[in-house]
């Protein structure tokens, strides 16, 4: 814990602190960031830096996921690996079952070792059929999806303008986008972010 | 009593059918209606609307049939095996095409539900009912107006009840009233992470780093009017972590600094401050 507030208080002071390194700019143009990674993907081919799937097994720091197609993958998740479940987390989190993305770098073994990983992340599209205490019944293409609200963590944005955590000008019989966390096998899903019309 | 209701059957189902056959013959949108139904699937997609209009042919026959006196038994026979096979058909389309619509009583996009059965159902056993009637409705009606009144209005309740097209009339209002009435959604409070992020995206600080990020977000965390934002991010080949510092409440994009310090050290390799609005000469405007 401490280790943890130490660690905050030293970035926080570098990110407050006087500029550094006005020299390191110039290798900072978004060209020379690019020139060193060449696009080595295909047309049609599948992205080797990204995968999906659900957890089948933890072992250690080692994800070993089944795809939706089948395919098998090995996710190694690193230090510097961000681990969204909802919100960004620690990977004490991960839970077998769960569904996940991840975007990475394809190790010559095989693995993937992930930089990001999105678990239970859904997108979906749906019409407000009710509503109840912190809760959107949701009809999705003629399905019953039950979207929850997530005190401090849902945010609403409505007509584009910036996020707020007041959800309360969602209707009943609008259409809304919802970015969230579904729970695994089940029609409920936590909501990260709705999109709506206000 | 049984007679008053098997006697008024006729006029619901009558009253069903005219109604069912509007959309199928008059709607603007019924080409549409016919290819989002089952019936695209089950005889091809050219023939979907000539059978679609079909369908509603017999259904305003059979319906100004049951209206109209005299009473006769095999036109309740006829509407007890037009909605026996309604229902046979709704139960292909949700078992062969689950996506399809309905296409009962509304161009509406409605998939077929327990409810759409339901009511098919509820349209057979009134049809079979009416196999009882021995006079004409109006007759029935003229005798006893309250009791026929009222079994004529709970089965119209009942229809309306089973039919989702018609949600948007009544339920979905009740529901928008109980909304504003009880203020269920609370929320949170506070700013969330994701408007810090847009505000971030936005930055000149961000635009700058943003070749340098690996990950997503990894962590964050408030201290006075400032939330940072962590990433872990490669410098010179050294795993970094690029920590933005973003206006907590103002929304100032150009405020937003970002300094990149190296894991292993803890060293600043680089820091940025937000950009100060241009200088030099401006066009005021002034309000008239």
């Amino acid at each position: 814990m401490n280790q943890t507030l130490d660690r905050r208080r030293l970035l926080a002071t570098a990110a407050l602190g006087g500029v550094v390194g006005a020299t390191g700019l110039g290798s900072l143009a978004p060209e020379a960031a690019f020139a060193a990674e060449p696009a080595t993907i295909d047309s049609g081919a599948p992205d080797p830096n990204f995968a999906e799937g659900r957890i089948s097994k933890i072992s250690g720091s080692m994800l070993l996921v089944t795809g939706s197609d089948t395919v098998l993958h090995s996710i190694r998740i690193t230090d510097g690996t961000s681990i969204w479940k909802l919100h960004p987390t620690t990977f004490d989190k991960v839970a077998i079952g769960d569904g996940l993305y991840a975007r990475g770098v394809r190790l010559p073994d095989g693995t993937l070792a992930a930089d990001s990983v999105w678990l239970n992340i859904v997108n979906l599209h749906g019409h407000i059929a009710a509503v109840g205490r912190n809760v959107l019944h949701l009809d999705h293409q003629g399905r019953r999806i039950v979207a929850h609200v997530v005190p401090d963590r849902s945010a609403a944005v409505y007509n584009g303008t910036p996020a707020v955590s007041d959800l309360s000008l969602l209707r009943v019989g609008r259409h809304v986008q919802v970015l969230g966390a579904w729970h695994p096998d089940t029609n409920e899903v936590d909501i990260a972010t709705v999109y709506a019309a206000a | 009593m049984i007679d008053l209701i098997a006697t008024l059957q006729p006029l619901v189902v009558g009253a069903v059918l005219i109604w069912s056959a509007r959309v199928k013959l008059v709607s603007t949108h019924a080409a549409a209606a016919a290819n989002r139904s089952a019936l695209a699937r089950l005889v091809g997609q050219d023939r979907a609307l000539p059978a679609y209009r079909l369908l509603g042919g017999m259904e305003v026959t059979l319906g100004g049939l049951l209206l109209l006196p005299p009473v006769l038994r095999a036109e309740a026979l006829a509407a007890t095996v037009l909605a026996v096979a309604f229902l046979g058909y709704l139960a292909y389309a949700r078992r062969a095409a689950p996506t399809s619509s309905c296409g009962c009583l509304s161009a509406r996009p409605t998939p077929v539900s327990g409810r759409s059965l339901a009511r098919a159902g509820l349209l057979a056993v009134a049809g079979g009912l009416a196999l009882l009637a021995t006079e004409g409705w109006s007759t029935a009606l003229a005798g006893r107006p309250p009791a026929g009144v009222g079994v004529l209005l709970v089965e119209l309740a009942a229809v309306v009840a089973l039919s989702p097209e018609l949600d948007h009339v009544w339920l979905l209002p009740l529901r928008r009233l109980r909304a504003r009435l009880t203020h269920p959604l609370r929320g949170g409070s506070g700013v969330p992470l994701l408007a810090t992020v847009q505000q971030l995206q936005l930055s000149d600080a961000y635009r700058r780093v943003a070749p340098l990020l690996r990950s997503d977000v990894r962590e964050h965390w408030d201290d006075g009017d400032w939330r940072f934002v962590g990433h872990a991010a490669r410098y010179q080949g050294r795993l970094v972590t690029a920590v933005f510092a973003v206006p907590l409440t103002d929304r100032e994009p150009d405020a937003v600094r970002v300094a990149v310090v190296d894991n292993a050290t803890g060293h600043t390799l680089l820091s940025l401050a937000g950009t100060p609005p241009a200088a030099g000469p401006r066009l005021s405007v002034v309000p008239a």
